[in-house]
């Protein structure tokens, strides 16, 4: 298990270093000259020489390059042409709001695809499971934002059971803090849910056809032991692979859903950035979310070790 | 024989309900066997022995829309009308199974002594230390190398063998008094064929358990059971001891089998005999006898009437029209055959 963890985290080194290149050629891909962009169409040369000179654009872009990697080994990502903070701060106030959104977003699709993909897998072709392809279609096709305004119009406005928007830390209290989230969790995690409950289904339905689960029956063991122990034990890689790649995108489709229900996330900060033009921020956030994305994946393929022993014991 | 039988299968239909209607995949099976018997189940693929012997624990209720009728009796009690609580306590308990392919039939991502002990701590209250010093004295009564070793090993780090005796080593937990094995050799070389074959044997005469060995190979059946039950397309159509069956096979498809068997002492330069045509399928069955398409004796009667279950001596029965003209050799092959 240990070589298998070391080497999962010796392949990171090579993406790494795409990751970086590819984020600092972002900046200097766009056209025309950054600090102009930023300082918009009223400022003089002199102005735009300045800020070139304070911010290193005039080095060659290798050299520049070589800087920016090396603060970045220091935690230092630079610092906000808007904000007057270091980018690394500015992310870190607004991870927390974003954070907190996507567990809620992914507890409540966890919570509800996965018990509602076994008994789908289960009672295949049944009534029940037609309802619920229904309902994980309907929830794959509706849009997160259009989700986000009918639950602030029926249970925020109409019905007064939870705030429209907003958001409360969670020095608030839990309570405070978790009531905000609800239904912009519910907006974010239905696609995930809906994702989620398919890929379960499907994949809870194929190893109860295989032979084992036969066995698993000779035994004598009671149902919901065959399907929880040994059913979805089984099933559950492809059911991870998309619990990883979904969580993934609640970080970055949360952007939309925070900036509907007012919430001071990642998704805020980099709307604000764009409309700014603070680029050491947008590469900042961009170089974060990709890491989030990296990282995300190395827990998902050691966790594929942990469920199943092929996996760790069979790779040399 | 006045003994109470261990099984006793009465007339056992097995119908499945699929999109094209009703298949009856076990059509009226009866048959018994004593406490301690190693009996065999002969056919072809598709004869339904496997569907047959599922169908003794009721392991295809969890598949799509299946019934049975008939009674299957164990120690008086009819297996078929037991609640799925009641059932579920026989499983594994009284009546064990073990399968032909041995790696699918093991669940990959649990050890060897986890499989084990789960049967144990399934019918006894056990504690997760007894449970284990079960499972290994299991393992070692199947005769596995290291068993302490193989306890936490996976099944995919196993050999087929290894595997099969870790089968077995699952069925025997509970010490059930019968034990199926549906083909529990096919899928291994000939040399670890031979092994199981006498793990079971042995296991039959030191545990006095009743073993039904599902096969398609009469070698394997002239080796370790004591009687046979031949089966074509869902029935019994001859059952007998088993120097009966190489002594005096008298239903034209046992014959059929039995010649059919390559032999290593027979002349090189003659064909294997095949039995002609194939096994009709379960949704156009024969009306009459169900060999009749491919029997050389078959005539208008055997087409249209189903023959009764008759006699020929004592615990030799089969379904036969004719059996007693062929065996006199009065009666001509027609038709088809060789």
């Amino acid at each position: 298990m240990l070589a298998y963890i070391v080497k999962r985290i010796l392949s990171l080194i090579p993406v790494l270093l795409v990751i970086t290149i590819a984020t600092f050629a972002l900046i200097h891909i766009m056209p025309g000259d950054p600090s102009a962009a930023f300082l918009g169409l009223e400022a003089t040369q002199a102005d735009v020489d300045a800020l070139n000179q304070t911010m290193g654009f005039d080095h060659p872009i290798v050299e520049q390059y070589v800087n920016w990697v090396g603060g970045l080994f220091r935690g230092d990502l630079g610092d906000s042409l808007f904000l007057h903070q270091p980018v690394g701060q500015a992310i870190a106030e607004h991870m927390g709001p974003t954070l907190s959104l996507a567990i809620v977003a992914q507890a409540i699709a966890l919570l509800l695809a996965i018990p509602l993909g076994i008994i789908a897998a289960y009672k295949r072709d049944s009534a029940l499971d037609q309802l619920l392809r229904g309902f994980s279609l309907i929830g794959m096709a509706v849009p997160g934002f259009l989700l986000a305004l009918f639950l602030m119009l029926f249970v925020g406005v109409k019905l007064k059971w939870l705030p429209i928007a907003g958001y409360a830390p969670l020095a608030d209290g839990i309570w405070q803090h978790y009531r905000y989230l609800i239904l912009p969790g519910i907006s974010l995690g239905t696609i995930q849910a809906a994702l989620i409950m398919r890929m379960t289904r499907s994949s809870v339905l194929e190893v109860l056809h295989l032979n084992f689960i036969k066995t698993v029956r000779s035994k004598g063991l009671r149902e919901t032991k065959v399907l929880l122990k040994h059913a979805l034990r089984n099933a559950f890689i492809p059911i991870l692979t998309v619990i990883g790649q979904t969580f993934g995108t609640l970080v970055t489709g949360a952007v939309i859903i925070e900036t509907i229900f007012n919430i001071p996330g990642i998704g805020q900060l980099v709307i604000n950035s764009i409309e700014r033009r603070d680029f050491t921020v947008i590469q900042g956030v961009v170089l974060f979310v990709t890491l989030l994305y990296v990282l995300i994946n190395l827990i998902v393929d050691l966790l594929y070790g942990a469920v199943d022993p092929r996996v760790r014991l069979d790779r040399k | 024989m006045s003994q109470t039988p261990l099984l006793d299968v009465r007339n056992l239909r097995t119908h499945f309900y699929t999109e094209r209607g009703r298949v009856t995949a076990v059509d009226g099976v009866s048959f018994s066997m004593e406490p301690g018997e190693i009996v065999g189940i002969v056919g072809e693929s598709g004869c339904g022995k496997s569907v047959m012997s599922q169908s003794i624990i009721r392991l295809l209720d969890y598949a799509d829309d299946v019934s049975y009728e008939g009674e299957v009796r164990l120690g008086g009690e009819n297996l078929l009308q037991l609640s799925n609580s009641r059932m579920r306590k026989i499983r594994g308990n009284l009546v064990s199974m073990v399968f032909q392919d041995p790696l699918t039939s093991l669940d990959p991502v649990y050890t060897v002594g986890d499989q084990i002990a789960e049967s144990l701590r399934q019918h006894r209250r056990l504690s997760r230390r007894e449970a284990r010093e079960k499972a290994l004295e299991l393992l070692r009564m199947t005769g596995i190398p290291s068993p302490e070793q193989r306890l936490d090993e996976y099944p995919h780090q196993l050999s087929g063998g290894m595997q099969q005796r870790v089968m077995i080593a699952i069925a025997l937990a509970c010490e059930p008094q019968l034990l199926i094995a549906d083909e529990p050799t096919t899928a291994l070389d000939v040399t670890i064929q031979a092994q199981i074959l006498e793990l079971i044997v042995e296991l039959n005469r030191k545990l006095g358990m009743g073993v039904l060995f599902i096969t398609h190979d009469l070698g394997v059946v002239s080796e370790i059971c004591t009687s046979v039950k031949v089966m074509y397309l869902g029935q019994i159509v001859e059952e007998m001891t088993t120097a009966q069956l190489f002594a005096n096979p008298l239903h034209p498809y046992t014959q059929g089998l039995i010649r059919s068997i390559p032999r290593m002492d027979g002349d090189r330069r003659q064909k294997l005999h095949i039995i002609a045509g194939t096994v009709p399928s379960l949704n156009d069955k024969p009306q009459g006898c169900r060999f009749a398409t491919r029997c050389p004796y078959a005539d208008d009667k055997c087409r249209n009437e189903e023959p009764p279950i008759a006699t020929a001596e004592e615990g030799h029965r089969l379904k036969c029209w004719y059996y007693e003209e062929i065996s006199n050799g009065l009666r001509e092959a027609v038709g088809h055959g060789d």
